[in-house]
């Protein structure tokens, strides 16, 4: 009897099992798609208490002591990564902003109050956590969350009560959905792949290294197929004939099988779009492969030429690029000043999580200056703010926030996009001994310049 | 159009991958086997132990492969540790009980990682076996040959544990009937306690292995955990054979998948194939209760 119940039990266990393997499966796949229910993927919720939330963010008779500004990033989950490089970036210009700039001085300087919400890793739980900073906080503007489905997630709510959103989420057609209170000063998904491509190309004929076929190989997001079909058009558009364009899930354990397949290929260029778990093994097992190309560029910012990556990859990253929405050797006052805030404060260099915050910031404050100059009865009215962030012509010479941006320029067009979007390159080179990212194109920093093409690469055809 | 050579290719890696999915699993089955716990902390036991392996061969400046030497001891007297804490406490105690405290398990693990190494990966930058070989139309990566020797090699000496030791046998008899077992005068306490730490071990060891080419991050152990039960799942409890033909039927399904497929879609026709299997034999491949 009691051995019949041993058997029942084990088969109720195997059965407890298939059903768990179903679930997490399903999970899997929902949240990969974007739509995977809160209940799923168990989250961490993490929030920065203000001291006194006494002031409200609408007072028409005196300005606000203090304005919240909200911040939802992936904290946790796997886009953890750059989430938590967001936040301590927000901190950082929040710091200076009241700190070092006074506050908003149109305002009779009112310091911000950074507020920040876990998107977790589900946009089901970005959208709560963008109630939750309306609800407690009632913040007029916010900032997030990096991941685009999760910045669609959040405009659902920020959209419905008239927030402004200032998004990191680089998918093109995020500002194209016809909302009103969103605006991004980064350059989109498009313009990443599109950079890569051009310095390829630029390259190859400063070089005359010829460049006729090109294999693309991009993890399967929305992102990284925006990023990639940017890069694709561009490379057709110059003659440059596509071998092959693999997609692949981000999370992927083992890429041995798609280097397989681009190793019977024999194109002369690689561009590959990762996110970060995926670089480390794309790079390592090319490296293994003893693959070789003319040049492998990467594209989106996220893997191979930010600290971390190096670290992991080591010398198999070694001539690697990347675009950067945020070009930290840019030689401007205010971007050496915050590069160096950030590094003392955190010990490390800022890479892209913590690049398009500064400058997005940096664009919130310039937006709330001139808010309280052009509407001091009622700054923080969503038209007003939304009035203000689109009259912004920003420069070098009149804007910190512009300092911070690769192209110097800043202003909105109708849509919501920086009308003056430009990417940096990145390239993983040797410097006296050490592996370090430094920028190369369209402008290299001082005292370097674009390797191209990869050292141990002969031209065959 | 696919070529004979890819199609070659992509087998053999298969194979080299299902065997090391195997020795990933084995652990799991040796648990689950003797004691009928389920350990949803199995990924996340690697995961923690990856993060050991980077840890020392960083520090030490040794290749990822040499840290096993340390890791294998260390982690089954962990494992011992966890048995005695955690396990022993909801032994005979209902499933969810059992699948409540592992999860809660793998969950601290989860959050620990978090909070020490946040959620940047992290990979070892150098292995001896970083390169490959041509043989023929054929690339062989060293470290995936290596890993699938050493998959080999252990497996058969659990073998050998299992059928030629007093300890082994005891396993073996509690597997099939622990009431008897007891009978026959096992310490079954002793026996789960040794079990757990052995089944720790292996995934201290697969860890090692793993960091030859792979990275580790805090969620790491969700892919594996899945992977795992799906080998285990399907190779039903029949000893080391269930679990290897199991996890080779896996690595193939994987990097076939991939071939024919897309990388994308390459998990859901080992998924496929599981659902197939558990249709067809819902006690799985090798499957004796």
């Amino acid at each position: 009897m009691k051995h019949k119940m041993r058997s029942l039990s084990s088969t109720a266990i195997i059965a407890i099992v298939v059903v768990v393997i179903i679930v997490a499966v399903a999970g899997i796949y929902l949240a990969s798609r974007g739509g995977a229910p809160s209940t799923t993927t168990p989250t961490t919720t993490t929030t920065q208490k203000t001291t006194s939330p006494t002031t409200t963010a609408t007072n028409t008779s005196a300005y606000p002591k203090q304005i919240y500004i909200g911040l939802v990033e992936p904290l946790t989950g796997n886009y953890a990564v750059f989430g938590q490089e967001a936040q301590q970036a927000a901190q950082l210009i929040v710091d200076i902003i009241n700190n070092e700039l006074g506050g908003i001085k149109s305002m009779g300087g009112a310091k911000l109050v950074l507020v920040t919400e876990d998107a977790g890793g589900a946009p089901e739980t970005a959208r709560l956590a963008a109630q939750k900073l309306i609800s407690n906080y009632n913040v007029p503007i916010m900032l997030g969350a990096y991941v685009s489905r999760f910045t669609s997630a959040m405009a659902a709510v920020t959209e419905q009560n008239k927030v402004i959103l200032v998004t990191d989420a680089l998918v093109d057609s995020l500002t194209q959905q016809g909302w009103q209170y969103i605006f991004r000063v980064a350059p989109k998904a498009s313009a990443h792949g599109k950079a890569a491509a051009d310095f390829v190309l630029d390259m190859a004929k400063k070089t005359n290294t010829t460049i006729k076929t090109a294999v693309v190989l991009n993890e399967d997001s929305i992102f990284g197929t925006s990023v990639a079909n940017g890069a694709v058009l561009e490379l057709v558009s110059n003659g440059v004939e596509i071998a092959s364009h693999i997609t692949y899930p981000y999370d992927i354990s083992d890429v041995t099988p798609i280097i397989n397949q681009i190793k019977q290929l024999n194109a002369d260029v690689l561009i590959s779009v990762p996110y970060f778990n995926d670089g480390v093994l794309i790079a390592k097992a090319i490296q293994a492969s003893g693959l070789k190309f003319a040049f492998i560029a990467g594209a989106g910012a996220c893997g191979y030429t930010d600290p971390d990556s190096i670290k992991a990859a080591g010398d198999a990253v070694l001539y690697y690029t990347n675009t950067y929405s945020y070009n930290p050797a840019r030689p401007t006052q205010w971007n050496q000043k915050v590069v160096s805030a950030f590094e003392q404060r955190y010990g490390k260099m800022p890479t892209e999580g913590a690049g398009i915050i500064f400058y997005s910031l940096m664009t919130v404050y310039e937006a709330l200056e001139k808010a309280g100059k052009m509407f001091p009865n009622d700054p923080l009215s969503p038209d007003h703010l939304k009035a203000a962030f689109q009259s912004l012509d920003l420069n070098d010479s009149n804007s910190i926030a512009a300092q911070l941006y690769p192209s110097g320029h800043i202003k909105f067009d109708a849509s919501g996009d920086n009308l003056y979007p430009l990417t940096a390159i990145l390239q993983v080179q040797n410097v006296n001994g050490t592996l370090t990212p430094v920028v190369v194109w369209p402008e290299a920093q001082p005292g370097f310049s674009p390797i191209f093409p990869r050292p141990g690469w002969t031209q065959t055809k | 159009m696919i070529s004979p050579e890819l199609l070659l290719q992509n087998s053999v890696d298969g194979i080299f991958l299902g065997l090391f999915y195997s020795l990933v699993a084995m652990g799991l089955a040796l648990i689950f086997g003797v004691m009928d716990i389920i350990n949803f902390a199995h990924g996340d036991l690697l995961m923690i132990a990856a993060y050991f392996v980077w840890l020392t061969s960083v520090d030490l400046s040794v290749d990822p492969t040499v840290t096993a030497l340390l890791l294998i001891p260390l982690f089954f007297i962990i494992g011992i540790g966890i048995f005695f804490g955690m396990i022993q406490p909801v032994l005979g105690k209902e499933p969810l009980i059992q699948i409540a405290v592992t999860v809660g398990l793998g969950l601290i693990l989860q959050n620990i990682a978090l909070a020490m190494f946040k959620a940047q990966p992290k990979a070892v930058p150098y292995s001896i076996f970083n390169f490959s070989y041509s043989l023929g139309p054929l690339t062989i990566y060293a470290s995936k040959l290596f890993i699938a020797v050493i998959s080999i090699v252990t497996m058969y000496a659990l073998n050998v544990f299992l059928n030629k030791t007093y300890i082994g046998l005891a396993m073996r008899s509690t597997t099939d009937n622990r009431e008897v077992a007891q009978l026959m005068g096992i310490n079954t306490r002793m026996l789960y306690a040794v079990t757990f730490g052995l089944g720790v071990a292996l995934i201290a060891l697969s860890s090692s292995l793993w960091m030859t080419f792979g990275q580790v991050q805090p969620y790491l152990g969700t892919s594996f955990s899945l992977i795992s039960w799906v080998i285990v799942a399907m190779g039903g409890l029949g000893g080391i054979t269930g679990v290897v033909y199991s996890g080779l039927i896996v690595g193939v399904a994987e990097s076939l998948g991939s071939l024919f497929l897309t990388p994308s879609a390459r998990m859901a026709v080992v998924y496929i194939i599981f659902f197939l299997v558990l249709w067809f034999r819902p006690r799985g491949l090798f499957g004796r209760r």
